[in-house]
């Protein structure tokens, strides 16, 4: 897989507050990215800087093999963006917003018509066409977004924390809708997001802090790297697990070890076989990672 | 092009169906028609009848259609302006809630945006304005007609460079606002302020001295005078006729603004027409330079 989006060495500065510092990373065609980092880390302003929406400071940003300085309105037509609030007309009906962003990229008449069923169906707004964006529910606003965002077929799709405050089911169908067509249209998804589930399904995730990168690689990786495994042993004594020497917590009707990895958790179980009757092994989420990696939290009795 | 209509119809319908401005950019002609059913109504009909020699008597068709085409004047003169600020709020609040990102993102020209809020602007504003003009020339024709066809399609011509001028003023002014509460106070400094300094209230002549000659620099003010000219010419020119002298017409033109003077030299209407429309083109030129720096510093 090539590369779609390079950037190297960005820099940008906000008066004193230098909110991107020498940022390097690279996301393959067709892929599922996560840029992952609390506010104010510099996710943002990276994305606003993709956009054009920004000036950098120096640093180059290669877009579909097209320099960004030289090749903003072309690059423009290549970007999809779902933004953390919607940015639709509240006033105006579902089809007048669309129509309206439909025409920005040149899609209009027949061929606004055509895409316009496309998405309803796939997003399952059919019967929201007539209704005025500002009486919609956020569930539903969220879908209309994400088809303005998908409407003249970008190449890549960022999504800035798509389904905050959304219900389970609702994230479920836009992340549905999305899949689908990464593999079918190989379109590669750049995201952002505080729910670090949706991050566990990334192809490759970069961890930003204070405006660098704090960590980076797949989701297995990472998870290999900062944090260690679990094992959930069933039906054993608290005093039995004690003389293990591992940190533990007894949850409900189990006590969960927290070990530094896989090899470390087979050599405890071969170990005490007497122990390990019913039992589950699991890798650490990447909640811990992220936590991990910004230095707040202990995993497996380490400071990591 | 047809984007650049579908973005101008998307700007049109948001200002119709936005409840908030749409009301809002009639206030100052409400404001207007509440004072003059209290009290300006009786203050201009009283000071008319005082500057009329006391042994003449006029119809109260003649009074009623110069009182009616005073207010029309105002109201006109006062709409061209509130309504266009009002109506180019919505620049604003794309920025207030994050549209204008969603706009940018897109490969349309910034150029293209920004003239499309221009026109919608001019049309919404010209569309509210011309069926004002309406409304108030049906009200003069039940009170006393006494304008021509050239007083009417003069009074349009007016009510359309206002409108342009409107437009061209608020673009610039709303181009620098980015916060709600920036919009705020502008829209109450406009509603509130514009009726005075443009002499829709109380005729300019009123005003002191130096503030007179203050609100003379204002190009609005010649506005308000060219249209107040076609309004109330035609009953002005039917109470010479009866009988009154030309001394006596002057100086109720000068009372009620028809007749403008800079420094003590008196401005004709064709002066008035030059000093708007250059004006005008002054302002789009500025609007377009502004523009295109600004521009220039956000692209990447």
């Amino acid at each position: 897989m090539s590369s779609i989006i390079e950037i190297n060495n960005l820099n940008k500065s906000f008066g004193d507050v230098q909110a991107v510092k020498d940022l390097s990373f690279q996301v393959r065609e067709g892929e599922l990215f996560a840029f992952l980092g609390v506010n104010g880390a510099g996710k943002s302003t990276t994305i606003n800087i993709m956009c054009g929406q920004l000036k950098k400071d120096n640093g180059s940003v290669i877009i579909d093999g097209r320099d960004l300085d030289k090749n903003l309105i072309s690059i423009k037509r290549e970007l999809g963006v779902v933004f953390q609030n919607s940015v639709l007309d509240s006033a105006l009906s579902v089809y007048d917003n669309l129509q309206s962003r439909a025409a920005l990229y040149g899609i209009l008449g027949l061929e606004f018509k055509n895409r316009l069923s496309q998405l309803a169906v796939l997003l399952g707004f059919e019967d929201l066409l007539k209704r005025t964006i500002g009486k919609l529910s956020g569930g539903q606003r969220r879908r209309i977004d994400v088809a303005r965002a998908l409407f003249h077929r970008p190449k890549i799709l960022i999504l800035d924390e798509p389904t905050t405050g959304l219900d389970p089911q609702t994230r479920r169908i836009l992340w549905d809708v999305i899949s689908d067509l990464r593999k079918k249209e190989n379109m590669t998804v750049f995201l952002t997001t505080h729910y670090m589930e949706e991050a566990t399904d990334a192809d490759f995730v970069v961890i930003l802090d204070n405006g660098k990168i704090a960590a980076e690689g797949t989701p297995l990786e990472l998870k290999n790297k900062y944090t260690g495994d679990y094992i959930t042993i069933y039906g054993v004594s608290e005093d039995k697990v004690k003389k293990l020497g591992y940190e533990y917590e007894h949850i409900r009707d189990a006590f969960r070890l927290s070990v530094p990895d896989t090899k470390s958790a087979t050599g405890l179980i071969v170990n005490n076989p007497e122990l390990f009757n019913d039992y589950e092994i699991t890798k650490g989420k990447m909640d811990d990672v992220f936590l991990a990696v910004t230095g707040k939290k202990l995993v497996g009795g380490t400071e990591k | 092009m047809k984007v650049f209509l579908i973005l101008v119809k998307r700007n049109i319908k948001l200002f119709f169906k936005d409840k908030g401005m749409f009301f809002t950019s009639l206030v100052t002609p409400g404001i207007l028609l509440i004072l003059y059913a209290t009290f300006l109504g009786k203050i201009y009909r009283d000071s008319f009848l005082s500057s009329l020699p006391a042994e003449f008597t006029l119809s109260d068709k003649i009074i009623d259609g110069l009182v009616g085409g005073q207010l029309m004047s105002s109201i006109l003169a006062v709409s061209c302006v509130t309504v266009a600020f009002c109506s180019n709020f919505l620049m604003v609040q794309d920025k207030v809630n994050g549209t204008i990102k969603d706009l940018r993102m897109s490969p349309v020209k910034q150029s293209e945006l920004s003239f499309s809020y221009y026109t919608a602007t001019f049309v919404s504003t010209l569309i509210i304005c011309l069926a004002a003009t309406a409304i108030c020339l049906i009200y003069i024709a039940f009170a006393g007609w006494y304008l021509s066809t050239a007083d009417v399609i003069l009074l349009l011509l007016d009510v359309f460079l206002l409108v342009l001028f409107g437009t061209a003023l608020s673009s610039i002014i709303n181009m620098f606002l980015s916060t709600q509460g920036q919009l705020s106070a502008v829209g109450t400094i406009i509603s509130a302020g514009y009726g005075f300094i443009c002499g829709a209230y109380m005729p300019v002549y009123t005003f002191s001295e130096g503030l007179r000659r203050i609100i003379m620099f204002l190009p609005g003010t010649y506005g308000t005078s060219l249209i107040r000219n076609h309004s109330i010419g035609g009953v002005l020119e039917e109470i010479q006729s009866q009988g009154v002298n030309t001394e006596i017409i002057n100086s109720i033109k000068d009372s009620l603004d028809c007749n403008l003077y800079f420094f003590e030299n008196k401005v004709d209407i064709s002066s008035m027409y030059v000093i708007l429309t250059v004006c005008i083109v002054v302002l789009i030129i500025a609007y377009i330079l502004v523009n295109s720096l600004r521009n220039r510093v956000q692209e990447v």
